[in-house]
């Protein structure tokens, strides 16, 4: 039996998540302005919320479960974007999984190298080292080379929202303007997270970043334990 | 209303392929074989592309607040943060700014190049 304040606080928890949000996409709407992103500032107001009205996070993460559950479909729903640029796709996967395969196992190395240089800590540099992938596989190999999960999971938030906030930003700075290196660069940063941002723009974006989330997900899971294994012998 | 329960017979048959995937061979998580088996499913017409056109570009327009929880989830690793210092945010966002810029560039460069030699 579901007790009645579990119920009421599952109507406001996520009344107030939604309520939020909807705000946002309003305001973003009647604006125009890409920086009114209703994800990012509804999570800050959330925070902003859990942690001055003093809410226990766990009791919002409990009753927001709903909303948690709903990601899985979200995320199989992006198979229809890549089903509309399949047939585009067909003439040119084999160069995307060749590049970013060189491209993601150089900027692993490097992110792990550099870990080691300012940090020295072996589990904390093979976390850091998954920040650009999707959560379960970032933290099964996290577990699997004897890394922090704690770690990982903030590290692939934080990531996906510096992808989502900046990402096309600083890709337009870079004069990097088609949609598709902007989709396959979000996606092999921010994985499902800078996805679902992106996917509002066009669904050529979605298409993209959504074949790099699966691509850098699987280049990652076959190539960092060797790679990792690697590394480490370097250090000691 | 027909067509979105259509989409939505469609996305949850989807998600169990993922999960019976998922189960037998491991790797890559449900969300994605069933995002790999919805794309395949369109692809070979056994799914009405047409029919779940409008209700998956409601969903993917929204789907944003589905990350509204995980994201809030930062403030479970404050504590992180303040034994690491601002060190771990650093070399997140360095990191990050890398891929964008590599994969970016990158790609940027390969399509000029085919649109100029078309």
């Amino acid at each position: 039996m579901i007790s009645l304040s579990i119920l009421t606080d599952i109507f406001i928890y996520n009344g107030i998540t939604l309520t939020v949000y909807q705000g946002f996409a309003w305001l973003q709407n009647k604006t125009g302005k890409i920086w009114l992103n209703p994800m990012l500032l509804c999570i800050f107001v959330l925070i902003f919320m859990i942690t001055f009205l003093e809410i226990d996070y766990q009791q919002y993460r409990q009753s927001t479960n709903i909303l948690r559950n709903l990601l899985e479909p979200a995320v199989v729903a992006l198979g229809f974007p890549l089903y509309q640029h399949l047939n585009s796709m067909k003439s040119q996967w084999k160069q995307i999984v060749y590049f970013l395969t060189i491209t993601i196992s150089i900027l692993l190395s490097m992110s792990y190298v550099l870990t080691m240089i300012l940090i020295n800590s072996p589990s904390i540099a093979v976390s850091l080292s998954f920040k650009s992938i999707t959560t379960p596989v970032g933290i099964a190999l996290t577990e699997q080379l004897n890394g922090n999960s704690a770690i990982t999971a903030f590290a692939i938030i934080l990531a996906g929202l510096f992808g989502a906030i900046f990402g096309i930003k600083w890709l337009t700075f870079i004069k990097v303007t088609s949609p598709k290196a902007q989709g396959l660069a979000i996606g092999t940063a921010s994985h499902a997270l800078g996805t679902a941002t992106i996917s509002q723009l066009s669904f050529q974006h979605a298409a993209y970043s959504s074949l790099a989330l699966i691509i850098s997900a699987t280049i990652t899971a076959i190539i960092s334990p060797s790679l990792v294994h690697q590394l480490n012998s370097w250090f000691f | 209303m027909l067509n979105l329960l259509y989409t939505l017979l469609f996305i949850a048959t989807c998600l169990i392929i993922g999960y019976v995937i998922n189960h037998i061979f491991g790797g890559l998580p449900a969300s994605l074989y069933g995002m790999m088996a919805f794309t395949l499913m369109l692809h070979f017409r056994l799914c009405d592309a047409t029919r779940v056109k409008t209700s998956i570009a409601w969903g993917i327009k929204n789907m944003g607040v589905c990350f509204v929880p995980a994201g809030v989830g930062i403030i479970n690793h404050f504590q992180l943060i303040k034994t690491h210092g601002l060190m771990l945010v650093a070399i997140t966002f360095i990191g990050t700014l890398l891929v964008l810029t590599f994969v970016g560039l990158l790609f940027q460069r390969l399509e000029n190049k085919a649109n100029s030699l078309d």
